[in-house]
């Protein structure tokens, strides 16, 4: 606010001094020359009629209302007054419109704008540095889970562009360098703005996201940062400073393929918890085992090696640099987009191909020639450009590594659901039972889509009915609050818990009658009605109670007194 | 049976009835409204109020307010007619009349929106 003051003031100085020069000097001369009422008498201009008319006068306003005909004398000295005052006039107007105009002045009023919005803001909100592809999927996540965004972008094209957006339009948003450290101030790494809850890094430079990841870290430690990192280097030298999350889509997905070729049900309970709810189902799928074909061995393809060698894959590896094929043994030199080179590397005796270029044309091209050559490969495609999506799909890939998607679902989980990612280490970490069971439960409540996922802690209002169960001297279990608390007969609602966290123990896939006690949390999967009713449970007093007791609990103060009576 | 839902709800369409039936007539004509039908229907809306103490539950408190809204139109309107009677010289008259009866179809719109929302939580909740 202080800026645009100082802004306009300096701006406005020299015209508003030559204004009020030119119009004193008027207004005095106006009411030194005497004029001449109806009558014939002399009279002089007062101040008031002086300054009203040459008020008039100056903004070409021109009313004809003077207080006496003018005289000679007089019409001459207007004459001679009126183009002063009136370019004096349209020269203050005009360098205000200017100021207006200028792209320094709707800077400042932006970034004030920004900073205003900020500070209004009455909830939870991520800093988003960043709005691309995945900036975009993410904050839209964020949104529909009752989390707010403070958004930076460079770009000041998609800026303009979100507050078209109905979408997007109600959030604060700034055009400018993501790594300034005074915008990243504003939007929410001030001391003072108390709603901020983290900081998203997701530009797609890493030394950006570098940046605001130890900028943050430096003045907000206590802010959690998760930050997007495409390199090696720069995620570990973010995760020595205390980076609480990097994301790197190159090694996700090579884990994720990892999964999916040891154990393709854990693949398969994974990518239904972490895909878009509502979305449907996918069905399970089995990598082959036997030998690999990897065109492109980049940062994608050498992370994607390291899985194949540890699952003790065999792989044949083609790549257009010959010091990448150096290292490598029995490796072949071409793009993979001819048939010769594929030929050369064995395609016909493959069970699969790993597309892993960084031109999504050249990938799109391996594979349908891969797939012409040897109609039963398992195809595997990288995709960098998320505006490739129809045409992934359309390729017959098994498996598309989409490198914006695989980021933006990670962040979210983390964002949103904390213990998802407590969960899936569990889950990897299990032998195959444990995610079979997982996967039978879940198949029973999803009616084959896939599953909202919720947190949910007992603390603050959702724990006001369970006080009320303890004063009733009544247990509230699991089995408790999944059932519809609205219906007459028993329904159990489509949801299973996944994790139960108790302090620093967690029990994963608590049963039906784990108790639950105030400052529990837990992670459920299931539709999201299941969600809605629950809730209604826990903020109804007595809903609770009455379904643990299976008696109905009274509402009013004198009936609960009458009930206990009669119970005792 | 929810033998509170039962309770309650006989209390509040009680209140309701009652107010209609001392609201309904000439608005100022004497012989139209019963001073006695004025106290029952305080009365038993009294109670309606007392059966919500305690009820924390969303619709419960809304229910509150409303039952305490009729309750304070009702009172205003029952002591209007006590002080008409008994300090002025002048008794009931119509005037008074009038304003005692419309007070007490204020009460009665609070007493509908009480009957509205038992209604609408009995449709929510099915159980």
């Amino acid at each position: 606010m202080n800026d645009i003051i100082w802004l306009t003031m300096r701006r406005m100085r020299t015209p508003l001094m030559l204004m009020i020069l030119v119009y004193s000097l008027s207004v005095f001369g106006m009411t030194q020359i005497p004029g001449l009422d109806e009558a014939g008498n002399v009279v002089q201009v007062g101040y008031l009629d002086a300054v009203y008319f040459i008020a008039i006068l100056a903004t070409t306003i021109g009313f004809g209302e003077i207080p006496t005909a003018f005289t000679h004398a007089q019409r001459l000295y207007v004459f001679i007054i009126l183009f002063p005052n009136v370019i004096a006039w349209l020269y203050s107007i005009g360098t205000i419109i200017s100021l207006f105009v200028d792209p320094q002045f709707r800077a400042v009023m932006a970034r004030s704008r920004f900073s205003r919005r900020v500070r209004r803001m009455n909830g939870g909100f991520y800093i988003v540095c960043g709005f691309g592809h995945t900036g975009r999927m993410i904050v839209r996540g964020l949104l529909k889970r009752g989390i707010s965004a403070a958004v930076i972008e460079r770009n000041q094209d998609i800026i303009h562009g979100m507050s078209l957006d109905e979408e997007f339009a109600h959030l604060p948003a700034l055009a400018g360098s993501v790594t300034d450290r005074r915008l990243l101030d504003m939007a929410g790494l001030c001391e003072d703005i108390k709603h901020c809850i983290g900081v998203l890094a997701i530009t797609n430079k890493d030394h950006a996201n570098l940046t605001i990841a130890i900028t943050s870290k430096l003045l907000r430690p206590d802010l959690p940062v998760l930050a997007r990192s495409e390199t090696r280097r720069v995620a570990a030298n973010m995760a020595s400073f205390g980076t609480d999350l990097t994301v790197d889509p190159y090694t996700i997905f090579a884990q994720r393929f990892y999964l999916a070729l040891m154990s393709p049900t854990k693949y398969l309970v994974q990518d239904w918890l972490i895909s878009v709810p509502g979305t449907r189902l996918r069905k399970k799928m089995k990598p082959p085992m036997g030998r690999w074909i990897l065109a492109g061995i980049g940062r994608f393809g050498s992370r994607l090696a390291l899985k194949l060698d540890e699952a003790e894959m065999p792989y044949t590896v083609i790549d257009v640099h010959p010091d990448r094929i150096a290292e490598r043994p029995d490796s072949v030199l071409g793009r993979g987009t001819e048939a010769k080179t594929l030929q050369q590397a064995g395609v016909e005796g493959a069970v699969g191909i790993i597309a892993g270029t960084g031109d999504d044309m050249d990938n799109l091209s391996i594979i349908m020639t891969a797939l012409e050559l040897n109609p039963d490969l398992f195809a595997v495609a990288r995709q960098e450009n998320p505006e490739n999506d129809e045409l992934f799909d359309a390729s017959k890939a098994d498996l598309v590594a989409r490198r914006s998607l695989i980021v933006a679902r990670r962040i979210l989980a983390v964002a949103t659901t904390p213990l998802l990612p407590v969960f899936n280490d569990h889950l990897v970490s299990q032998d195959d039972s444990f995610a079979r069971t997982v996967e039978r439960r879940l198949e029973d409540v999803l009616d084959g889509r896939s599953p909202s996922l919720w947190t949910l802690a007992l603390t603050g209002v959702w724990v006001e009915s369970i006080r009320a169960a303890s004063r009733e001297n009544v247990s509230i279990r699991l089995e408790h609050l999944s059932l519809n608390a609205r219906t007459p007969t028993t329904e159990n609602l489509p949801c299973v818990c996944l994790l139960l966290e108790r302090g620093s123990s967690r029990i994963f896939l608590p049963g039906p009658s784990q108790e639950l006690i105030e400052g529990d949390t837990l992670l459920f999967a299931g539709r999201g009605g299941a969600r809605r009713e629950m809730l209604f449970a826990l903020t109804e007093p007595t809903a609770l109670v009455s379904l643990a007791t299976g008696r109905h609990q009274p509402r009013g103060a004198i009936m609960r007194r009458i009930a206990r009576k009669r119970a005792s | 049976m929810n033998f509170e839902k039962v309770l309650f709800g006989f209390f509040i369409v009680l209140a309701l009835t009652l107010n209609f039936g001392f609201f309904v007539g000439d608005i100022d004509n004497p012989e139209h409204h019963h001073a006695m039908e004025l106290g029952a229907a305080l009365a038993v809306s009294l109670i309606a109020t007392i059966m919500k103490f305690g009820d924390r539950s969303q619709i419960g408190s809304v229910l509150l307010a409303t039952s305490l809204v009729a309750d304070l139109q009702l009172l205003i309107a029952a002591f209007t007619w006590g002080y008409a009677a008994y300090a002025t010289e002048a008794g009931v008259t119509s005037d008074v009349l009038a304003s005692i009866v419309s007070l007490s179809g204020g009460a009665l719109l609070a007493n509908l929106i009480s009957v509205t929302l038992l209604v609408a939580e009995t449709i929510m909740i099915r159980r």
